[in-house]
């Protein structure tokens, strides 16, 4: 094991954004900074605490948890339970764990809500898309069919208290665009419980939880995904969760690249280029619902976000115009006025933007 | 002119390049260590001017083998200075881009006068190799951006390695070096820690390369104090020196199906240093070196130089014959273009030629991560030499050796927790071997073979890994 990054680190590279500066300053002891590689990316967490050995072993605890859940969840390993899930629960019960019983619970909920464009049965077709994206042909008509032929959440079936069945013979599930917030979700649970009160978990960039408050300032910052460059939005974080949504960057080779977000629908790979980020109370709620409305795209994700409690979602298009759904407050731009506050919306409202005068959408 | 600037320059210029073998060089500042055998290192570098002259002697008494380290401006009062039974070689620093040309006239000038020892150029620039988070952490909370998932962001040197192999075979040798990322550690704790030794050391033998590791004064110091907990973390990292000196030495050959035509590192050292991390079998040449022979051995090719005239009919030869050619940020007038493209995109034009294409993309490479996500597509996976499953954390190199004939592959996991590598290899084989610090050589690995290639798993890979994949001299990979 490597020995843990601390937060005085003089220096950290940034990988994502160069425009940031690199410099870190010192924070004092009882903090503690490391990462830990699960689920295809890197997650980190940030503990603060007085206690720098409590603060040591609650991040290295929560981390051990995301690693763990990696283990049941994943759908590369062959050995996890959600790869044997997938592999027996075809038109006979299985038992599952309670964990996994838990997430694919609330994995339908978002299904129903979203009316199925959140769909983790979507497997089979995020497998052939994925397949094409990592070098391997344009799946085929036939191919596309068959696959849709094996997805749909309604032929999942939780037999409670602790059993599963498939009702298509075809059946495999992906936790992909909910797993890491559920396990972000498991962390913070974890850190609570052993009495940490601020803390900071990164989950590849895709769903970030901001634990408390830093002790310097009334929330974390983050700043957003803005693929056009102009808008520099920021959330604030405050027992709160964000989860980001885009689609695979258009191929610089190919122009028809597929995607790695798959429509349920209709079988085929999301076109857009927006982004959406989603903030949330849970970071499981935020990142299911970031996938899901990027399928839904504004008008629809919207319109969904009015039957939702505490959810926010702003849309970005490469041109810059944005579209921000639930509390409005929530999300700051450079040069306007900044708010912090996600728990108390300030106002329900769905606004659309631009920020060129000159052409509005 | 920053350090990778510096390092880009030195390793395209005329200085030319011998193959190294992954010797691993300690830096020390210390004036003593404990014997050679008990610490299990071998190479010595001292920084020139020696505070001590006894110093030599000492170090050499103690078992080891004792370079200096010295700028360029100053080889010639080196050499004054040494006795060359004591001192096995000079390790040659602070060359720079306005009088590299001379520089290097001058070393191999220095060389042949000096044929008793040896040399390496110093190429800075390296980089500590490690798996990288992304988060920024501030006095009043955290620099970050929210994003889709992203890949983990490794650290590594095999770029700018291949990138120096690009120069001609009759040259002086190079060796990299990096800094350890400054951190702050717990009181009591070492760092660099021992797995941040030995990732260094796995990696300077995949990449086939020497290194120079600074060792800490504290860790000399605590080391010649016999400190339990330096010892303790010493002795995790001996088995990898142990594993790396076991490395063949003998004359290999990489093993590529992707050549990369560069000449200007600054513009194109990124876009490369993806493919380095997505474990494309990939040599670069500079175009000056693009033979037939050349391309023979590869079924792709990369551009991000211009050519001449001479190239374009061996490039469109190529694509004739199947092969895939990719031009970057390309504006140039070319032979085929007296037929119209079989697509056209307002960044890519794309020509089928004969059994192959050639994509021209007319923009330097944005995103270098989609440009070698996208590459590979465009490649294929069946021609691909090697391919890894799953292994986002894990880089892979692989060599060709004569005799006995066999493939070695270097596997390298950046982080720090054991893998399950699921891998690819073009070619049949008739045994799969397999070899780590912690699995004396060798362990046989079952494999499978489909559709002319070769599969097989490592349930575990910590760090460092070899596979020899041994050939009955009728197959081979990459071809």
């Amino acid at each position: 094991m490597r020995w843990p990054k601390y937060v005085a680190l003089p220096v950290l590279g940034l990988a994502f954004v160069s425009l940031l500066p690199l410099l870190c300053s010192a924070q004092g002891s009882g903090s503690v900074h490391l990462k830990r590689y699960a689920m295809g990316t890197v997650f980190e967490i940030v503990v603060y605490d007085d206690d720098s050995t409590k603060a040591e072993a609650a991040a290295h605890a929560a981390l051990d948890e995301a690693v763990r859940l990696d283990r049941m969840m994943s759908n590369y390993k062959a050995d996890s339970e959600l790869s044997q899930m997938n592999r027996s629960a075809h038109f006979q019960p299985v038992r599952i764990s309670r964990e996994l019983y838990d997430i694919i619970e609330q994995s339908l909920s978002y299904s129903r809500v979203s009316g199925g464009q959140f769909d983790i049965s979507v497997g089979p077709l995020v497998d052939l898309w994925k397949a094409a994206l990592a070098g391997g042909p344009i799946p085929s008509a036939d191919e596309q069919t068959a696959a849709r032929g094996c997805v749909g959440y309604q032929q999942i079936e939780l037999l409670p208290p602790d059993r599963i069945q498939f009702l298509s013979n075809c059946m495999r599930l992906d936790l992909g665009s909910i797993g890491k917030g559920y396990a972000v979700d498991r962390m913070v649970e974890l850190l609570k419980a052993r009495g940490i009160r601020r803390a900071y978990i990164d989950a590849g960039g895709s769903t970030i939880y901001g634990l408390g408050y830093p002790k310097s300032a009334n929330a974390w910052r983050v700043r957003l995904r803005d693929p056009s460059g102009k808008l520099f939005p920021q959330t604030s974080l405050m027992n709160s969760s964000v989860s980001t949504s885009e689609q695979s960057a258009p191929s610089p080779l190919q122009g028809d690249a597929p995607g790695h977000i798959v429509l349920p629908g209709t079988g085929k790979p999301l076109q857009t280029r927006n982004t959406v980020s989603v903030t949330a109370q849970s970071a499981t709620a935020s990142d299911a619902l970031s996938t899901t409305l990027l399928l839904l795209g504004p008008t629809k994700g919207a319109a969904l976000l009015k039957t939702l409690h505490g959810i926010s979602a702003i849309w970005i298009d490469p041109d810059g115009q944005r579209l921000v759904a639930g509390d409005s407050a929530v999300f700051h731009l450079s040069g306007e006025q900044q708010s912090t506050r996600t728990s108390q919306p300030a106002k329900a409202a769905v606004e659309m933007s631009n920020t060129r005068q000159d052409s509005p959408r | 002119m920053s350090k990778l600037s510096l390092l880009c320059a030195l390793l395209l210029s005329s200085i030319a390049w011998t193959p190294a073998t992954a010797k691993v060089f300690f830096r020390v500042t210390a004036t003593s260590l404990p014997p050679s055998d008990k610490t299990a290192i071998d190479d010595l570098v001292l920084p020139w001017p020696l505070r001590d002259s006894s110093i030599v002697a000492r170090f050499r008494n103690a078992g080891y083998t004792v370079w200096l380290q010295c700028d360029s401006k100053n080889l010639a009062s080196v050499s004054d200075a040494v006795d060359p039974a004591a001192v096995a070689g000079v390790i040659v620093a602070g060359a720079t881009s306005s009088n590299q040309f001379a520089e290097a006239e001058e070393i191999r000038s220095f060389m042949a006068a000096h044929k008793n020892l040896s040399f390496r150029i110093l190429v800075s620039g390296g980089k500590q190799p490690q798996m990288k988070g992304r988060l920024v952490v501030e006095r009043d909370g955290i620099l970050q951006v929210s994003s889709p998932s992203t890949q983990p962001w490794l650290d590594t040197n095999l770029a700018a390695v291949r990138i120096a192999h690009s120069s001609s075979p009759d040259s002086l040798p190079i060796a990299y070096d990096f800094r350890w990322s400054p951190s702050d550690v717990p009181p009591g704790a070492w760092y660099p820690d021992a797995e941040d030794y030995a990732l260094a050391i796995a990696e300077s033998d995949a990449v086939r390369s020497d290194v120079i590791i600074d060792l800490p004064a504290s860790l000399q110091q605590a080391l010649n104090a016999e400190d339990p907990q330096a010892w303790s973390l010493w002795k995790r990292v001996m088995p990898y020196l142990g594993f790396s000196s076991h490395a063949p030495v003998a004359k290999a050959e990489p093993i590529a199906n992707l050549g990369v035509i560069v000449d200007n590192t600054k513009a194109s050292y990124e876009p490369i240093n993806l493919l380095a991390r997505h474990s494309f079998a990939f040599e670069a040449l500079r175009p000056a070196n693009l033979t037939l022979a050349r391309l023979q051995k590869w079924n792709s090719v990369v551009v991000f130089s211009s050519l001449n005239t001479e190239s374009f009919a061996l490039l469109q030869d190529f694509a004739t014959k199947g092969g895939i050619v990719v031009f970057v940020n390309s504006h140039d007038k070319f032979p085929w273009h007296s037929i119209p493209p079989s697509r056209q995109e307002s960044r890519t034009t794309t020509y089928s030629i004969g059994a192959g294409q050639i994509v021209e993309l007319g923009e330097p490479v944005i995103e270098p991560e989609n440009f070698a996500r996208d590459l590979r597509r465009l490649i294929g996976r069946d021609r691909s030499a090697i391919a890894l499953w799953n292994s986002l954390t894990t880089i892979a190199t692989a060599y060709r050796e004569e005799a006995p004939a066999e493939t070695t592959l270097y596997l390298v996991n950046y982080a720090d927790q054991p893998d399950n590598v699921q891998i690819q290899v073009k070619g049949r084989f008739t045994r799969v071997r397999f070899e780590a610090p912690e699995e004396h050589c060798c362990v046989p690995l079952p494999f499978v073979e489909r559709n002319g290639f070769t599969e097989f798993t490592i349930p575990s890979l910590r760090i460092a890994a070899r596979v020899h994949l041994d050939s009955d001299g009728e197959s081979s990979a990459a071809q």
